[in-house]
C-alpha cells in the first residue's frame, strides 16, 4: 500500500486492473486505490506475471502491507506497494566471476583479492595456476608502483623494537630529492587539479594485455598531451618551451632509498605495449642502480603512481624545469550513478599538480578532461 | 538305481540312550519353537517366525548319524539338527531375539544361523543355494580323501530351482559324498506339490545317477537309518544318496500364515501321525520314563529362556564391523555327534 | 627379470601359488584337459592334476556355490568364469551366500573367481561385459583389476592369499597385447592404486585396458597424471584424494557402462571430500549406457577411445 501522502497511514482496494495469471508491465496500472476519496492508479513496479492478490477489493489497510506479487523474470516475486527495492538476490557477491573451489580456498588462505588477478582460463578464469604463479611473484618487490590497489603484502623482516632517539642524518639521496622538492615548492606556483574517471576499460584493457594501468594511462596522457600541449613543456627562469616530443618521466621508488624519475624518450612512438617494456625495464634498472645519467635527464612531463597502497589523491611537486605532473592513485570499486541507476565501477582520481606561472586551471581541467576522455574510450589503442 | 522304501530299523543300530536322545531333541526343538512362538507374539521376537513343527523327526533322525567331522547346511525347520550339534537352547533363543548373545550376534535373524565352530553353515533365504555348499563341502572332502561327509536339508519348493539341479547333477557326476535330505512337508508356502512338480523329486535321483529313497518322515527311527545308510554308502565312495522324507507342515510357513489354503481333514490325519507322540509310545514300551524326560527338557528350556531374555541387544556401533575377514580365514569345527554308534 | 604377457603373468602367479599351497585349486568350465578357453591353465593338469585342475559340469551357480563349500571347509578355490559375463549365472552364490557369509556367521569364505573381462574384439554384448559395479555394490566381496603383468601376477596372488571372496578382473583385451617385466617367484601386490604416469596439472583416474588408452591418449600433452586404481574394493581412497590435490583437474575413465560404474564412485568420493581441491568440473568418460555391439564401427564408437579421453584433457587442461 503506497503513501499517498504525508499524512496518509492506511488505503482502501478500490479495484484490481489484473488478476492473476495475468502478465503486467512495468508502470502498468494493476491497481487502484483509493485514499480520502481520492483514486488513484497504482503502476506495477515490475514487469512479469501477477501471482497473487493479498489484499481484495474493498478491504483496507496500513500504508507498507503488501498487496499482491509479481512474479519476475529470473528473480524472486517482488510486492506491489512496497516502493522500496529490496535487496538484490540475484546480485553474485563477485559481480557474477566464478572461482573454482581451490581457488577460492586459496584466496582465503593467502589474504588474496582475486581480482587482481589475471586469469588464463577459459573465458579469463582464473585458475590455481594463475594464483601460484602470482603468489611466486608476491613477495618480489613490485617493478613500479602501481594501481589499482590491493592489499599490501606482509612485511618480509620483522619491525625492529623501538629504540631511544639516537641522533642521524639523512643519506646524500634523500638530502639531494629534499633540496629539489623544496626548490620546486619555491619557484613554481603549484596547483592541483583533480578528475574522478571511470577506470573499467582500462581495466579490462590492461587485463587483456598483461600489463598494469600504468602504461595504458600514460599512452592516454600522451594522447592528452597531443591535445593540450602547453602542458608538455618547461619553464625555466622566463623561459617557456613547449616540446614537440613526449619525454615521460615515471617516478619510480627506491623504498628507502627515495625515489628516481627514470625519462622514457620519444614515448610518443610507443604502444600501450612498449610503454609497459621500457617502464618495466627502467625500474628494474633504477632499482638495481644501473641507470645511465641520460635516462635520468630531458624528461617534459612526470608520471607518478603510487596508488599500490591505497591512497586516493595526493599533491605531487612538479618535476622541475616540467609544468606539471600527473598522479595515479588508487583505483577502487564505488557505486556511481549510471543513467540514474547506481552501478558498480572501478574509479580513480587523476591528480594533476601544474604550474599556475605557465597556465591556468582551466588549461588543467581541460587536460585533464581529455585524459579522462581517452581513458574511458580505451579500446586497446 | 531302483527307489526304496526304507524301515524302522532301530535295533540294530540305536541304543535305548540313543532312542530317548531322538525323543529329547525332538522335545526341544518343538519345545523351543512354542515358547519362541510365544515370546514372538509378545513382540521379543523381530522380523518373522518359521517353525518345524510336526516335522522334528527329520532334523533330528538325520543329524543323530552324522560324526563329528561331518558338515551340515541346515534349513529353517531343522532346529533339531543345532540341538544335536550342540547349539544350546539359550544361544537359539538369543538368536530369535536378536540378541548380541545369539548365534549371529544379531545379524541375520530367525533360523538363519550355523554354529560353524559347530560345523554347521548358516543358510540363505534362497534356500537351495544351500545344496551347492553342501556338495562342494564333499568335493573337498573327496579330493582329500578324507573319511567324511556333508549333508544338507531342502523342501519341495527348492526341487524346482536352477540349485537343486546344478547340485544334484554335481554331485552326481563327480559321486560326491553327500546326502541331500527333502523334506517334502507337502507345501511351499501355499503352494501344493501338484503345482510344483510334474515328477516326484524322489524319482529323479536315478536320473542323476544315484538312488532317492523315500523314508517316512514322521518316523524318527525311519529316518535316522537312511541317513546312516547313506552315509555308509558316501563314506565308502558310492556316492550321493537323495532321502526323500514324506512329512507334513503342520504350521503355517511362518507365523503370519493362518494356512487357510490346508484342508483340515488334512491336518488332522497328519496329526494323528505325530512325530513326537509315536516315539513316546515307542519309548513307553520300552519302560522309559517319558513324563521325566518331557519334564527335563521343559526345565533346560525355561534356564535358555531366563538366560536369553538377560541377553544385551547388540550396538548399533557395531553394524558395520565384520564385513570382511581381516587376519586367517577360519574353517568350520568338529560338532557333538551324540549317537553311540558314530564312527 | 623374466618379460612375460598380461596373460603369462597371470598362469604365473597361478603356477606359484599352487606350487606353494596344497590347499589352492582351481576350477572351471574346459580348463583342465582343454588348458582353459584362454589357455591360462595351459599344461596345469599335467603338472597338478585332474582333482586340482578341475574340469566342471556347464554350471556358473554350480562353480561358485561348490567352491563356497570347499573353501569353508580349508580348500582355496580359484573359479574361473569363462567370460566374466557368464558371472550373472552365479550371482547369487556370490552376492548372498560368499558376500555375505563372514558378516552374517563370522565364517570366512575364502575364494577367487577370475573373471576374463572387457571387450574391444567384436565379442558382442554377452563376451564383452565390466561387470564389476554389480559386485561393487554388493557388501563382503573384493575386486581388483590389474592393467599391467607384473600386477595381474601379484594381485592375483594377493587375491588367492586374501581369506575374502575376490573377483579377479583380467581384462582379456590385454591378455596378449601387453607385454611387461614380471618378477620371478611369489610376491603379493597391495589392493592399492599406483601411479602410473606422474604429472601435476589433470589426473586420469582409471583401471584395467582404459590405463592403456589413458596412457596413450596423454602422451604428447604436458604434466597428465595416470593414476590405476588396480583395487575396486578396497577402493583407494587417499590415492585418489592425494591425486586430486596435487592437480585439481580430474578425468575419470570407465570402460564399463557409465550408469554407476566404478567411476561413478570415485567422481562422487571426490566431489565430497576433494571439493576444496578442484580447479575444474570432474569430468567422466564412459562407454554409454548400451549393451556392447558387435559390428567394429558400432564397437568402437561405443568404448573409450584414445582420442575421446584426449579431448576429454584437452578440454580440461585449458579450462
Amino acid at each position: 500500500m503506497p503513501q499517498m501522502g504525508v499524512s496518509v497511514a492506511e488505503g482502501t482496494v478500490a479495484e484490481w486492473r489484473k488478476q492473476p495469471g495475468d502478465r503486467v508491465e512495468a508502470d502498468e496500472p494493476i491497481c487502484v486505490i483509493s485514499t480520502d476519496k481520492i483514486d488513484t492508479d497504482v503502476p506495477a513496479p515490475a514487469s512479469g506475471v501477477l501471482v497473487e492478490i493479498l489484499v481484495p477489493e474493498g478491504e483496507t489497510v496500513d500504508v507498507g502491507t503488501v498487496l499482491a506479487r509479481i512474479e519476475v523474470e529470473g528473480s524472486e516475486a517482488l510486492g506491489v506497494g512496497r516502493w522500496a527495492l529490496e535487496d538484490g538476490t540475484d546480485a553474485k557477491p563477485n559481480g557474477g566471476k566464478r572461482y573454482s573451489p581451490v581457488v577460492a580456498r586459496m584466496a582465503a588462505q593467502h589474504d588474496l583479492d582475486l581480482e587482481a588477478i589475471k586469469g588464463t582460463g577459459r573465458q579469463g578464469r582464473v585458475t590455481k595456476k594463475d594464483v601460484l604463479a602470482f603468489l611466486e611473484h608476491a613477495d618480489e618487490a613490485p617493478m613500479h608502483i602501481e594501481s589499482p590497489y590491493r592489499p599490501e603484502p606482509e612485511p618480509q623482516s620483522p619491525t625492529p623494537k623501538a629504540q631511544s632517539p639516537k641522533p642521524g642524518a639523512l643519506s646524500r639521496m634523500r638530502r639531494s630529492i629534499g633540496e629539489h622538492m623544496k626548490r620546486s615548492l619555491e619557484t613554481a606556483a603549484t596547483c592541483t587539479t583533480w578528475i574522478e574517471a571511470d577506470m573499467s576499460r582500462i581495466e579490462a584493457g590492461r587485463e587483456q594485455l598483461g600489463l598494469t594501468a600504468l602504461p595504458l594511462v600514460a599512452r592516454c596522457a600522451i594522447a592528452a598531451l597531443r591535445e593540450h600541449p602547453q602542458l608538455n613543456a618547461w619553464l625555466e627562469g622566463e623561459a617557456y618551451t613547449v616540446h614537440d616530443a613526449v619525454h615521460l618521466g615515471i617516478a619510480v621508488s627506491l623504498g628507502d632509498e627515495g625515489l628516481i624519475v627514470p625519462v622514457i624518450h620519444d614515448a610518443q612512438e610507443l604502444s600501450a605495449e612498449g610503454l609497459g617494456r621500457r617502464i618495466k625495464d627502467a625500474a628494474k634498472r633504477a632499482r638495481s642502480g644501473e641507470l645511465r645519467p641520460d635516462e635520468v635527464r630531458g624528461g617534459t612531463f612526470t608520471i607518478t603512481n603510487p596508488g599500490q597502497y591505497g591512497s586516493i589523491m595526493a599533491t605531487p611537486v612538479i618535476n622541475q624545469p616540467q609544468v606539471a605532473i600527473l598522479d595515479l592513485e588508487a583505483v577502487v570499486k564505488r557505486p556511481v550513478v549510471i543513467d540514474d541507476a547506481i552501478a558498480i565501477r572501478p574509479m580513480t582520481i587523476f591528480g594533476l599538480s601544474w604550474d599556475h606561472r605557465a597556465l591556468d586551471g582551466v588549461l588543467a581541467a581541460q587536460f585533464l578532461a581529455s585524459l579522462r576522455r581517452h581513458v574511458e574510450a580505451w579500446d586497446g589503442g | 538305481m531302483a527307489t526304496e522304501t526304507a524301515r524302522s530299523d532301530a535295533t540294530g543300530h540305536l541304543t535305548r540312550d540313543d532312542r530317548v536322545g531322538l525323543l529329547r531333541y525332538m522335545l526341544l526343538m518343538r519345545g523351543i519353537e512354542e515358547r519362541a512362538m510365544t515370546l514372538y507374539r509378545q513382540g521379543k521376537v523381530p522380523g518373522s517366525f518359521y517353525d518345524g513343527f510336526g516335522q522334528e523327526a527329520v532334523s533330528a533322525g538325520a543329524a543323530f548319524a552324522m560324526g563329528p567331522k561331518d558338515r551340515l547346511c541346515v534349513l529353517h525347520r531343522d532346529l533339531a539338527a543345532h540341538l544335536v550339534r550342540g547349539v544350546t537352547p539359550t544361544r537359539i533363543l538369543g538368536q530369535y531375539m536378536g540378541r548380541a548373545g545369539g548365534v549371529t550376534g544379531g545379524r541375520d535373524g530367525n533360523v538363519h544361523f550355523g554354529d560353524w565352530q559347530l560345523g554347521c553353515v548358516g543358510m540363505v533365504s534362497m534356500l537351495p543355494d544351500m545344496m551347492l555348499v553342501a556338495t562342494g563341502m564333499a568335493m573337498a572332502f573327496k579330493l582329500r580323501h578324507e573319511q567324511r561327509c556333508a549333508l544338507t536339508w531342502f523342501g519341495d519348493g527348492s526341487t524346482s530351482r536352477g540349485d537343486f539341479h546344478e547340485a544334484m547333477n554335481w554331485a552326481g557326476v563327480q559321486k560326491l559324498p553327500v546326502i541331500f535330505v527333502l523334506e517334502n512337508n507337502q507345501f511351499a508356502y501355499s503352494t501344493p506339490l501338484e503345482a510344483q512338480f510334474a515328477v516326484d523329486p524322489v524319482h529323479r535321483a536315478e536320473s542323476y545317477g544315484f538312488p532317492g529313497w523315500s523314508v517316512d518322515g514322521n518316523d524318527v527311527e525311519a529316518v535316522f537309518e537312511a541317513t546312516r545308510e547313506a552315509r555308509e554308502r558316501a563314506l565308502a565312495g558310492e556316492g550321493p544318496t537323495l532321502i526323500a522324507c514324506e512329512t507334513m507342515r503342520m504350521h503355517g510357513h511362518a507365523a503370519h500364515d493362518d494356512m487357510k489354503y490346508v484342508d483340515k481333514e488334512r491336518l488332522e490325519e497328519w496329526r494323528r501321525k505325530d512325530p513326537i507322540e509315536r516315539q513316546e509310545r515307542v519309548l513307553e514300551g520300552l519302560g522309559v520314563d517319558v513324563a521325566a524326560v518331557r519334564a527335563e527338557v521343559a526345565a533346560a528350556i525355561e534356564a535358555g529362556v531366563e538366560e536369553a531374555l538377560a541377553m544385551p541387544m547388540p550396538d548399533g556401533a557395531t553394524a558395520t564391523a565384520g564385513v570382511f575377514c581381516e587376519g586367517e580365514a577360519n574353517v568350520l569345527g568338529d560338532g557333538q555327534a551324540p549317537w553311540s554308534g558314530v564312527s | 627379470m623374466p618379460t612375460m604377457t598380461y596373460l603369462q603373468a597371470i598362469s604365473d602367479g597361478l603356477r606359484e601359488e599352487m606350487r606353494d599351497d596344497e590347499r589352492v585349486f582351481c576350477m572351471g568350465e574346459d580348463i583342465g584337459v582343454f588348458g582353459g578357453a584362454f589357455k591360462v591353465t595351459d599344461g596345469f593338469i599335467d603338472e597338478f592334476g585332474p582333482d586340482r585342475v578341475m574340469d566342471t559340469p556347464l554350471a556358473e551357480s554350480g562353480i561358485v556355490g561348490t567352491a563356497v563349500g570347499a573353501a569353508v571347509v580349508g580348500l582355496r578355490p580359484v573359479c574361473e568364469m569363462q567370460f566374466s559375463d557368464f558371472i550373472s549365472c552365479g550371482f547369487d552364490q556370490l552376492v548372498n551366500v560368499a558376500g555375505k557369509m563372514h558378516y552374517r556367521q563370522g565364517l570366512a569364505v575364502p575364494i577367487t573367481v577370475r573373471l576374463p573381462t572387457g571387450g574391444g574384439f567384436s565379442g558382442g554384448p554377452f563376451h564383452s561385459q565390466n561387470p564389476e559395479a554389480w559386485f561393487m555394490h554388493s557388501p563382503g566381496i573384493k575386486i581388483v583389476a590389474p592393467a599391467t603383468p607384473e600386477d595381474a601376477k601379484g594381485l592375483l596372488i594377493s587375491a588367492i592369499r586374501d581369506p575374502n571372496p575376490v573377483l579377479f578382473c583380467e581384462h582379456k583385451h590385454l591378455y596378449r597385447r601387453i607385454k611387461g617385466d614380471v618378477e620371478a617367484g611369489a610376491y603379493a601386490t597391495p589392493m592399492r592404486a599406483r601411479v602410473a604416469r606422474d604429472g601435476d596439472d589433470l589426473v586420469v583416474i582409471t583401471y584395467g585396458a582404459m590405463v592403456h588408452t589413458a596412457l596413450e591418449a596423454t602422451e604428447e600433452l604436458e604434466g597428465v597424471r595416470v593414476l590405476d586404481l588396480r583395487s575396486l574394493v578396497p577402493l583407494d581412497e587417499e590415492a585418489i584424494l592425494d591425486s586430486v590435490r596435487a592437480c585439481a583437474k580430474v578425468v575419470v575413465v570407465d570402460e564399463a557402462n557409465e550408469l554407476c560404474a566404478a567411476g561413478a564412485q570415485v567422481a562422487a568420493l571426490i566431489a565430497e571430500r576433494g571439493f576444496e581441491d578442484l580447479d575444474g568440473p570432474v569430468v567422466r568418460v564412459a562407454t554409454p549406457n548400451v549393451p556392447i555391439p558387435f559390428s567394429p564401427p558400432l564397437e568402437q564408437a561405443v568404448l573409450p577411445s584414445v582420442d575421446r579421453v584426449k579431448e576429454a584433457c584437452v578440454e580440461l587442461l585449458a579450462y
